[in-house]
């Protein structure tokens, strides 16, 4: 049981300025993030005669996952010991607040993606993002299921839009 | 324009893209792809968590895992001169480790813009047992035949629809 109460409903609007990821679209990321998605295109890894991207690329969806803690940032881990801690922190990704829900499980409910260019290697990434909407549905085995929607925009470090994502997840 | 670029023409209402499959994913699939992304949702590797504590049948495949499937499918589809513009996902049911998915797409609507085509589609991942664990739509852009490629950065903005011919 989630319900939206005033403290969690004041997160509904709220929204970060732009934050730039820690480093920037890294080869050996974008590497590591190609084998995990079983994606071995060369076109992540060098610069094709044919291709008309103008450098190496980032698979589509890089830069919506590629925002990690900077290093003097408050580890998350530390509550790593407490039963309930389930290891997520939206925090790390968006730069929004987690809603004030301990305790309470996270699924993603769905996901909106507009995509307009690769980032490249060795671009640099921002984001913002903000807590659009926050509601409650009845759910249908019973009991109140809290919904949260988060818009985020993904631009390079000189402005040109590579994505938009708009993500719904669900704490039961 | 490459030889086997997928052209506007090429595509019917109706038609269903290949498909895509990937797995058995196990649950050492997962842990690369939540090291990949330093995702420690626990969910995802820790079965005691996701069965006891957060009441799951086993540990999931990452949602984010899944859409990077789709969108795998659907750019071999359109090839390198098209685009895939928009995915728009529903997960309706989780997927478990050990089950291997099967990602598919059907063609919608077609509609002409000034520059290059317009195809709406249904998207779908479905397990082995049959059952549909995501279900959404997409709109990709495809090249005429014989004229250029669709633009890159892609530009919606720039094209006027007009109405499907008969």
């Amino acid at each position: 049981m989630t319900p939206l109460n005033d403290e969690v409903r004041r997160y509904m609007g709220l929204s970060t300025g732009p934050i730039e990821a820690s480093e920037p679209v890294e080869k050996g990321e974008v590497r590591r993030f190609a084998q995990a998605i079983m994606d071995e295109h060369p076109r992540y890894a060098e610069e094709r005669p044919d291709d008309r991207y103008g450098a190496p690329i980032a698979p589509p969806l890089f830069p919506a996952l590629m925002f990690r803690r900077p290093l003097g940032k408050p580890d998350p881990l530390l509550h790593a010991g407490d039963p309930d801690y389930d290891g997520l922190s939206l925090a790390s990704h968006t730069g929004l607040p987690d809603l004030p829900l301990p305790g309470s499980a996270l699924v993603s409910a769905g996901v909106e993606a507009e995509f307009y260019r690769y980032a490249r290697h060795g671009e640099s990434v921002v984001q913002r993002s903000v807590y659009r909407d926050i509601y409650e549905k009845q759910s249908s085995r019973g009991g109140q299921l809290l919904f949260t929607v988060i818009d985020s925009e993904f631009r390079t470090g000189g402005g040109e839009l590579l994505l938009r994502f708009s993500y719904r997840y669900v704490r039961r | 324009m490459t030889a086997h670029q997928l052209c506007f023409e090429d595509v019917a209402i109706g038609d269903e893209i290949p498909e895509l499959v990937r797995g058995p994913l196990t649950s050492v699939h997962l842990m690369r792809w939540s090291a990949a992304t330093e995702n420690w949702h626990r969910i995802h590797y820790d079965f005691p968590f996701a069965v006891e504590h957060d009441k799951l049948p086993g540990l999931l495949i990452h949602g984010d895992l899944k859409l990077q499937f789709v969108f795998k499918c659907l750019m071999d589809w359109v090839g390198d001169n098209g685009w895939v513009w928009k995915v728009s996902a529903q997960f309706r049911d989780v997927n478990l480790a050990g089950e291997t998915l099967t990602i598919c797409a059907r063609v919608l609507e077609r509609e002409r813009a000034k520059d290059f085509g317009i195809v709406n589609l249904s998207i779908g991942i479905r397990n082995e047992d049959g059952d549909e664990s995501i279900r959404g739509s997409a709109v990709v852009a495809l090249p005429y035949r014989g004229g250029p490629a669709v633009p890159y950065p892609f530009q919606p903005a720039e094209t006027a629809k007009v109405a499907e011919e008969a």
